[in-house]
């Protein structure tokens, strides 16, 4: 059993060091740069370059890819993104994106909605959806 | 951050079909600080101890023995979606200054027109300086707490209406607002308790004022204006007499600012830059801050500066933050103030502080 827990948490950071995946409804047919990515995670952004309504979900703190996510694509850690929203969301500026807690969740959202946009890691894209940003 | 009460109430509104019942959020903030006063030269001329006055609206003072109560506070922010665009909010804030009594500091409605525009009317602060609408949220900022001699306004709530913007402009971000409104402050804690013993009405009335601010990658540059007409009451032995300032019963005052601030490879320079005009009376005031983030662990150094006709202070501070956790900051900070106040017109005097505490948000 000590092994086996030994074994999953050694394994636990190549997970973490899967490329990122952004995906949407597959009928969205919109380009994304990494400039809308990050403005529509801030909330600068409230739809796609092609102008439909983009609603942004989030992982929550317990999946290890959120703090990746917050990293590599918004350019600043955790506890930074939180400092940001906390500052807009008691000053009634904004309201952060809601959060899920797994790939999974992410995935169903998004392939039954297209107006959503989410985040999972590369290994765990489904066919329900389509990638439209990798980020390694 | 964010809670929903939805599911702990669900069975509730399945028994209830006809009631309208909107998603409610739950969200707050927290700072618990304690602190004291090293070394002080307090007032003579008032008979005022060693003193260090770390929050001038809410009279958050620091004696030379542990405190626990100027700097700590807590808000619960509670926000329900109605849908299509209106949601209303309401915060909770309890002080240590006021001996954790609870009220309602914000209560505001908000329509989202379209992308760009949302409208919201009721009870919101006053977003005079930088940090004036956060000033409450110490996760959302640096230091242990905004400098004290940039935010010296007894003033810092109104009640009216407020325009928000949110835009492009090519790769720029541009985000702000317009306002009016007034405020009635019946019994104003820093003119009633700190600078006189007799209680003060203070009426800041035909409030408008705007901030715009511009955001690119590591740049922030913000500009505010606001103007007001001022009118005061105290009350005497039991008399309510109107004050005048050389004989007007009324006085204009016009607040401009600007604030630049960088966040740049780890390097953190924010700065103000701010002027108050009272029928001629020049207020000024600025502050500046530069911080280098070492992972988790940001140090900082701080000047901040008030000067008037007679009212002269500034803070030198040092300090750092450390976010130990992702919802919460640990900080510690020494405060040099220098009161070169004349005619009268000192506020609490020299004196060297250390305060440390914990924010988080919820």
């Amino acid at each position: 059993m000590k092994t086996m827990l030994l074994i999953s948490s050694l394994l636990l950071p190549g997970a973490v060091h899967a490329a990122i995946a952004v995906v949407a409804h597959p009928s969205n047919q919109t380009s994304l740069t990494q400039d809308d990515l990050v403005r529509l995670y801030t909330g600068k952004m409230s739809s796609f370059p092609d102008g439909s309504s983009a609603i942004p979900v989030n992982l929550n703190d317990s999946a290890p890819l959120r703090a990746d996510f917050d990293q590599k694509a918004l350019g600043r850690s955790s506890s930074q993104v939180k400092a940001y929203w906390s500052k807009l969301v008691f000053t009634g500026k904004g309201t952060p994106p809601k959060e899920v807690a797994s790939d999974s969740e992410v995935l169903s959202l998004v392939a039954n909605n297209p107006n959503l946009i989410g985040y999972v890691s590369s290994d765990a894209v489904s066919d329900n959806v389509k990638v439209l940003l990798t980020i390694d | 951050m964010k809670k929903s009460l939805l599911s702990g109430i669900s069975s509730i509104v399945l028994l209830l079909p006809c009631t309208a019942m909107a998603e409610i959020n739950i969200s707050g903030f927290a700072t618990i600080a304690g602190g004291r006063v090293l070394s002080g030269s307090g007032v003579e001329e008032f008979g005022l101890p060693p003193t260090f006055l770390a929050n001038y609206p809410q009279v958050g003072v620091y004696e030379e023995e542990w405190s626990f109560k100027p700097d700590s506070r807590m808000g619960l922010q509670l926000s329900a979606d109605l849908m299509d665009g209106l949601k209303v909010t309401g915060q909770i804030v309890a002080r240590g200054a006021d001996d954790f009594n609870a009220s309602f500091e914000w209560a505001y409605i908000s329509y989202q027109l379209n992308d760009t525009w949302t409208i919201q009317a009721g009870k919101k602060r006053l977003p005079l300086y930088y940090y004036s609408d956060f000033f409450d949220v110490g996760f959302a900022y640096l230091w242990l707490r905004p400098p004290a001699d940039n935010y010296t306004w007894q003033i810092f709530n109104y009640t009216g209406i407020n325009a928000l913007f949110n835009t492009q402009l090519g790769s720029w971000d541009v985000s702000g607002n317009i306002y009016t409104g007034r405020e009635d402050d019946k019994d104003n804690k820093l003119l009633s308790q700190f600078f006189g013993s007799n209680p003060v009405q203070e009426i800041w009335k035909d409030i408008v004022g705007g901030v715009v601010s511009f955001n690119r990658d590591w740049l922030d540059v913000r500009l505010t204006y606001m103007t007001y007409i001022n009118e005061r009451y105290v009350t005497r032995d039991g008399v309510v007499e109107r004050v005048d300032w050389d004989g007007d019963l009324e006085r204009r005052g016009k607040f401009a600012g600007i604030s630049i601030n960088i966040d740049y490879n780890d390097v953190v320079l924010l700065t103000e830059l701010n002027q108050l005009d009272l029928e001629g009376s020049k207020f000024d005031t600025y502050m500046v801050s530069l911080g280098y983030r070492f992972n988790s662990i940001t140090p900082y150094i701080s000047y901040a500066d008030f000067d008037s006709d007679g009212e002269v202070h500034n803070t030198t501070s040092l300090g750092f933050r450390y976010d130990f956790h992702s919802s919460a900051a640990f900080k510690l900070q020494y405060d040099d103030v220098k009161d070169d106040g004349y005619d009268g017109l000192m506020v609490a005097g020299d004196s060297k502080s250390i305060t440390f505490g914990v924010d988080l948000v919820f």
